[in-house]
C-alpha cells in the first residue's frame, strides 16, 4: 500500500501492534528479490542472455560458419554471432541438466525422505558412492561411452550432479513429514502420494528452486570444461568452451578470441550465482524485510 | 594421535580405496571394451596377418572374460597396466607414475597457494570487516568463485605472456610453454595460481565467516583483556579455532584441484596425468584411458585419506 512515509495507515493497526499485510510466500519473496539490487541486475542480464539465445535461433549478424567483416576468430568466423549461438548451447545445457536433476532429485529424495527405512539406506548409499567419485571422471567416461551429442552431454552432467538435489529434497522430506500439517493430512485419510506431492513438495519448493538456480551455472561451467578439452559438443558448434580453446592457438596475436567467450561465460555464471544468492535470501521466510 | 584405533581405521580405509580403485578400473575396462571397433580400426593395414599379430600382442583376440582376467591379475599382482596401444612398447605404469609426480608438483604448489592466500584474505577481510579492504577481498573472492579456471588461465596468459612482453619490450614476461618434464621455477606460479584461485576464493569466504564468528567469542576477548598483542590474539587464539570449519572443505578442495589440473595442464602444456588423460581419450588409446582412470580413482581416495588424517592434527578433538 503506497502511503507517504510517517503516515500511519489505520487499517494496519490491530490493537497496539502493527499487523503485517497478508501476503503469500511467493509475493513476499518477489518483493524481497526486487529490493536486492545485485540480484535484479543479474536477472536482467540473464534475461538479456536468454533473449540473445532465442534471437540467435532465427537470426545472427553473420552466418556462424562463414567469414565476416566484423571481429573474427582465427578461422574467419564472426565472434559475435558465435557468442550468441554459444549462449543458446550454454542455456540449453544449464536448464536441460537442471530439469533432469530436479525431476530425478525430487523423485529419489522424496522417496528416501518420506518412506525412510531400507529404501532410504539404499538411496543414501548410492548418493555417497557418487559423491566419492570425481564428477569429471564420471562425465568423461559417459561421454566416452555414450558419444558427444548435446543431449548426451546433458545426461552426463546430470548424472554427476543429481546428488546435491536428492540429498536436499531427502532432508526436506525427513523434516516436513513430521510437521503437524502432514499429520493432519494423514489423519484426514490422505494417500501417501497425495501427502508427498500436495503437502510436502510445495513446502520444499523454495530450497529446490534455489538449489536448481545454483545448479544452472555449475552445469554451464561443466559443459564449457568438456568443450574446452575438446570432449564436449562437436567442434563446429560454437560452445563458449570450445571457442576459448580454439582461441588459445592465436593467443599472442589476437587475445580477444579467447577473452570474448571467457568474459561471456564468467558474466553469465556470475549472474546466475548472484540470482541464486538473492533467491536464497528472498525465499527464506524467516527474513521479514 | 596415532592410536591403535586410528591405525585400524586407516587400514580399513586403505582396503576400501583399493577396492574402489579396482571397481573403477573394472568398470572402465568393461565399458571401453564394449565400444564397437578397436584402436587399430583407423589403421589401413592391408595385411590381415599383421592385424592378427597386433591383436594377439594386446590379447584382443581372446574372449572378453579372459582379457579381463589377464588385465586384473597383471594389475593386482604386478601393478602392471599394460602397454600403450598407440605408442607400441611404452609401458603404462612407469609412464603414469612419472606424470603423476609432475601433476603433484603443480597441484602441491596450487594447494599451498590456495590455503595460504585463501586464509590470509579471509582473515584480513574479517579483521577489517566493513572497510574497503573487506570489500576488495570479498569482491575478489566472489569473482574468483565465478570464474572457471581456464578463464583465469587465459587472462593470466594474456596479461603476463602477451601484454607484459609488449610493455617491457621482452625484458620481463611469462614464457608460454613448458620446459622439460618438471618446468622451471619461474613457470610454476602462473598455472598454480590459475589452478588454485577459484578454491582460494572459497577458502577465503569460509575463513572470513568463521573468523567473524570466532573473534566475538569470550576467550578471544579475555586474550585481548590480558593485554596480548593483537597479532598473537588473531593467530594463536582466534585463527586456530576459526580454521576448523575451513579444514573440512580440504577434501573436496583436493579433489577439485586434481580434476582442475586436467584443464590447467592442457592449457599450459604440462606433461602430467591430466594432459595424458585428455590426449589418450582423443587418441583412443584405450589402455592408457583405463590406466589413467585407475590412477585417478586411487589418487583421489588417498588424498582424501590424508586430509582426514590431517583433521586429527588440527583439531585434537577429532578421533577415528
Amino acid at each position: 500500500m503506497a502511503l507517504a512515509p510517517g503516515v500511519a495507515n489505520p487499517q494496519e493497526y490491530v490493537g497496539d501492534t502493527v499487523a503485517r499485510e497478508q501476503t503469500s510466500l511467493w509475493a513476499d519473496a518477489w518483493r524481497r528479490l526486487r529490493r536486492n539490487r545485485l540480484a535484479l541486475v543479474a536477472t536482467v542480464f540473464i534475461g538479456f542472455v536468454l533473449l540473445v539465445a532465442i534471437i540467435s535461433v532465427f537470426w545472427t549478424p553473420y552466418p556462424i560458419y562463414r567469414e565476416s567483416v566484423a571481429p573474427t576468430d582465427q578461422a574467419g568466423r564472426d565472434i559475435l554471432s558465435r557468442l550468441a549461438v554459444g549462449a543458446q548451447i550454454s542455456l540449453e545445457v544449464g536448464v536441460g541438466t537442471q530439469i533432469l536433476v530436479v525431476a530425478f532429485g525430487i523423485l529419489v529424495g522424496l522417496t528416501a525422505g518420506y518412506y525412510r527405512g531400507i529404501l532410504d539406506g539404499v538411496i543414501s548409499t548410492v548418493i555417497n558412492i557418487f559423491y566419492g567419485i570425481p564428477s569429471l571422471l564420471v562425465a568423461l567416461l559417459m561421454v566416452l561411452l555414450l558419444g558427444r551429442g548435446l543431449d548426451k552431454i546433458i545426461i552426463a552432467i546430470a548424472a554427476t550432479s543429481w546428488m546435491d538435489m536428492a540429498r536436499l529434497v531427502r532432508g526436506q522430506g525427513l523434516a516436513l513429514r513430521e510437521r503437524e500439517f502432514v499429520e493432519a493430512a494423514r489423519a484426514g485419510g490422505a494417500k501417501a502420494s497425495r501427502i508427498i506431492f500436495r503437502h510436502i513438495l510445495p513446502n520444499a519448493l523454495g530450497p529446490i528452486i534455489v538449489q536448481a538456480t545454483f545448479g544452472v551455472p555449475a552445469a554451464i561451467l561443466f559443459e564449457a570444461f568438456l568443450s574446452f578439452l575438446g570432449l564436449g559438443v562437436q567442434p563446429p558448434a560454437p560452445s563458449w568452451g570450445s571457442m576459448a580453446a580454439d582461441g588459445f592457438q592465436a593467443l599472442r596475436l589476437a587475445p580477444h578470441i579467447v577473452l570474448a567467450p571467457a568474459l561471456a561465460l564468467s558474466l553469465t555464471l556470475m549472474a546466475f550465482n548472484f540470482l541464486g544468492d538473492g533467491l536464497r535470501d528472498a525465499l527464506d521466510p524467516r527474513q521479514k524485510r | 594421535m596415532l592410536t591403535r584405533g586410528s591405525l585400524i581405521y586407516m587400514g580399513q580405509r586403505v582396503v576400501l580405496i583399493l577396492f574402489t580403485t579396482l571397481a573403477v578400473s573394472s568398470l572402465v575396462f568393461l565399458g571401453v571394451h564394449s565400444l564397437p571397433g578397436n584402436a587399430f580400426i583407423s589403421e589401413h593395414r592391408i595385411n590381415p596377418q599383421a592385424i592378427a599379430e597386433i591383436m594377439h600382442h594386446y590379447n584382443l583376440d581372446l574372449p572378453l572374460w579372459d582379457q579381463y582376467r589377464l588385465f586384473m591379475s597383471n594389475l593386482i599382482l604386478h601393478g602392471n597396466l599394460g602397454e600403450s596401444v598407440i605408442n607400441r612398447g611404452v609401458q603404462i605404469t612407469p609412464l603414469l607414475l612419472r606424470e603423476a609426480t609432475v601433476s603433484a608438483e603443480v597441484g602441491g604448489v596450487a594447494l599451498l597457494f590456495t590455503v595460504g592466500v585463501g586464509v590470509l584474505l579471509g582473515v584480513i577481510a574479517a579483521i577489517k570487516q566493513n572497510t574497503w579492504i573487506d570489500y576488495v577481498a570479498t569482491t575478489t573472492s566472489v569473482i574468483g568463485f565465478s570464474m572457471p579456471n581456464f578463464v583465469i588461465a587465459s587472462m593470466l596468459l594474456v596479461f603476463f605472456g602477451v601484454w607484459l612482453y609488449n610493455w617491457t619490450g621482452g625484458a620481463f614476461y611469462y614464457d608460454i610453454g613448458w620446459n622439460g618434464t618438471y618446468g622451471t621455477l619461474g613457470q610454476l606460479p602462473v598455472p598454480a595460481f590459475a589452478l588454485g584461485f577459484p578454491y582460494a576464493s572459497i577458502v577465503a569466504r569460509l575463513t572470513r565467516a568463521s573468523m567473524l564468528e570466532t573473534i566475538k567469542q569470550d576467550y578471544v576477548r579475555t586474550a585481548r583483556a590480558k593485554g596480548l598483542p593483537s597479532r598473537i590474539v588473531i593467530t594463536r587464539h582466534a585463527l586456530r579455532n576459526a580454521l576448523i570449519p575451513v579444514v573440512t572443505i580440504l577434501g573436496p578442495l583436493v579433489t577439485g584441484i586434481i580434476t582442475g589440473s586436467v584443464v590447467i595442464e592442457n592449457i599450459f602444456g604440462i606433461p602430467g596425468l591430466g594432459k595424458e588423460f585428455v590426449t589418450s581419450i582423443l587418441n583412443r588409446d584405450y589402455n592408457i584411458v583405463i590406466g589413467v582412470f585407475t590412477f585417478y580413482a586411487g589418487l583421489v581416495g588417498l588424498a582424501n585419506l590424508v586430509v582426514d588424517m590431517l583433521y586429527t592434527v588440527i583439531d585434537p578433538r577429532i578421533r577415528y
